[in-house]
């Protein structure tokens, strides 16, 4: 080996050998230094995809339109009454927003979020959010709900624009749970892959003789302050009995594939 | 060579920002990993030392980005979160893919004599078939700390499909390498051929 390539090699032996001993506080801080460094960038081209998505949704409603209206040339009084069905629909929708955005205002103090990337990550189940701790005190920890109230996540990575929200669906998240009309208790995860349409949750520590039925509502407990109480996580859709606990299978409430806005609850969670 | 040096480095830094913006495509995630291609592609550039400080940059910064530690540390404080959460999800250590590039990083080097033939090609296939190993390795480490051994048929095409969309992209990774050489008027050779002709 020629001396030079021996020195690399020694010097690439102590900085691995410094990187791996790197406490987890160390870490999280070069992670903010990162994430402070790339979220300008991130955040500003996540405005730009986000007008060149609202751009194309455009033309492509605008085709939309223009053939509806052809159909609606042609099957006149039909679309009339489809129309006031729309209509009367609208209203009903903008009431229920409404309802909406009021009992989150009483629930919780919240920020609404664009998400500016999903899963940026190979194997991790992460989105991106375009809020930070600069401007709009994003913490760590902090609870993040979908437009339903369904719960997406927690913060785990809280830069000064953008932040990085570990979701449930993630295999290293854990949120302690309850089945609503039963005493069972028990920590949901995700799973290492979740491809297709919907993601799977386990709901592992339930009793084994358990009795749970498909469609069986599922909540966070509020046990160890993590998450606060009473959000909604999913339903139940099968159970397995283990030798010492049993195993469900849950299906979020959330929309993971489709989530455009999410909603961060500021302040501390479990209160 | 030291200017050329650089020049990747700031590759790699360009490289990580492009990679925000590359999602993923189709049902399995798969995406072109821009960061890995270029410590690839670049190991094939540079003398050993060179490589070795390429995977040390590039593993440290996609650690950086990549890597997820759930916040139990930050919690550990607490006796009723570490009662209600006694089995926390195992995670990677920072670093470990320092270790990765440096395997895909050894393995470049290995068809350098290839490459310095012209057949550059040819590295752009060992490319793919470096990120697949880097992947499917990266994947079996996540079983063996976590457990639960799945290997499936959506992981296989996920690994796959993102070392051929990678491996089509090294072309390009390639141009750019030989574009900066040239500014640099670094000769991309291989030392110890060039020993050996003396």
């Amino acid at each position: 080996m020629r001396p030079l390539n021996f020195i690399a090699l020694l010097l690439f032996l102590a900085g691995t050998v410094w990187v791996f001993t790197l406490s987890e506080g160390t870490v999280r801080s070069i992670q903010k230094t990162y994430y402070s460094a790339i979220s300008p960038i991130v955040s500003k081209g996540g405005a730009f995809e986000a007008k060149a998505n609202d751009f194309v949704e455009e033309v492509e409603h605008s085709q939309d339109l223009a053939r509806q209206l052809e159909q609606a040339h042609r099957e006149g009084d039909r679309f009339k009454i489809i129309a006031s069905r729309v209509r009367e629909l609208e209203v009903e929708n903008n009431e229920l927003l409404h309802a909406l955005k009021f009992q989150k205002q009483t629930e919780f103090n919240v920020i609404a979020a664009r998400v500016v990337r999903n899963k940026p990550l190979n194997w991790g189940s992460t989105i991106e959010i375009d809020r930070g701790a600069a401007n709009d005190h994003i913490g760590l920890r902090q609870c993040v709900l979908a437009s339903n109230g369904g719960l997406v996540g927690a913060v785990n990575q809280p830069g000064d624009e953008v932040s990085s929200i570990l979701l449930i669906t993630d295999e290293a998240s854990q949120v302690s749970a309850r089945i609503e009309g039963t005493s069972e208790n028990g920590i949901l995860v995700g799973q290492r892959t979740n491809y297709g349409s919907t993601p799977r949750l386990k709901l592992l520590y339930l009793s084994k003789s358990a009795i749970l039925q498909k469609g069986m509502k599922v909540y966070s407990d509020g046990r160890g302050k993590s998450f606060p109480a009473d959000i909604p996580i999913g339903t139940i859709e099968d159970f397995i009995q283990g030798p010492n606990y049993g195993e469900a299978e849950v299906i979020p409430a959330v929309d993971f594939n489709n989530l455009k806005t999410v909603f961060v609850i500021t302040g501390p969670p479990g209160d | 060579m030291f200017l050329y040096h650089l020049s990747l480095i700031g590759l790699l830094l360009l490289c990580c920002v492009v990679q925000q913006f590359l999602p993923p495509l189709g049902a399995y995630d798969a995406r072109i990993l821009l960061l890995p291609l270029v410590v690839a592609c670049g190991a094939v550039t540079v003398p050993t030392g060179g490589m070795l400080l390429l995977a040390f940059l590039g593993g440290f910064l996609w650690d950086a980005q990549q890597i997820i530690y759930p916040t139990r540390a930050a919690e550990a404080h607490s006796t009723i979160h570490s009662e209600i959460y006694h089995t926390p999800t195992e995670t990677m250590k920072f670093g470990y893919s320092i270790l990765l590039y440096v395997l895909m990083g050894f393995l470049m080097q290995g068809i350098q004599p290839l490459f310095k033939q012209g057949k550059w090609y040819l590295s752009g296939i060992i490319t793919g078939v470096a990120i697949f190993l880097y992947l499917f390795i990266e994947f079996l480490l996540f079983s063996f700390i976590r457990g639960g051994f799945e290997i499936n048929i959506p992981v296989m095409k996920q690994v796959s499909l993102t070392a051929l969309l990678s491996m089509l992209a090294s072309p390009l990774i390639f141009w750019a390498l030989f574009q900066l050489a040239q500014i640099c008027k670094h000769e991309i050779s291989y030392d110890s051929l060039r020993r050996r002709t003396y």
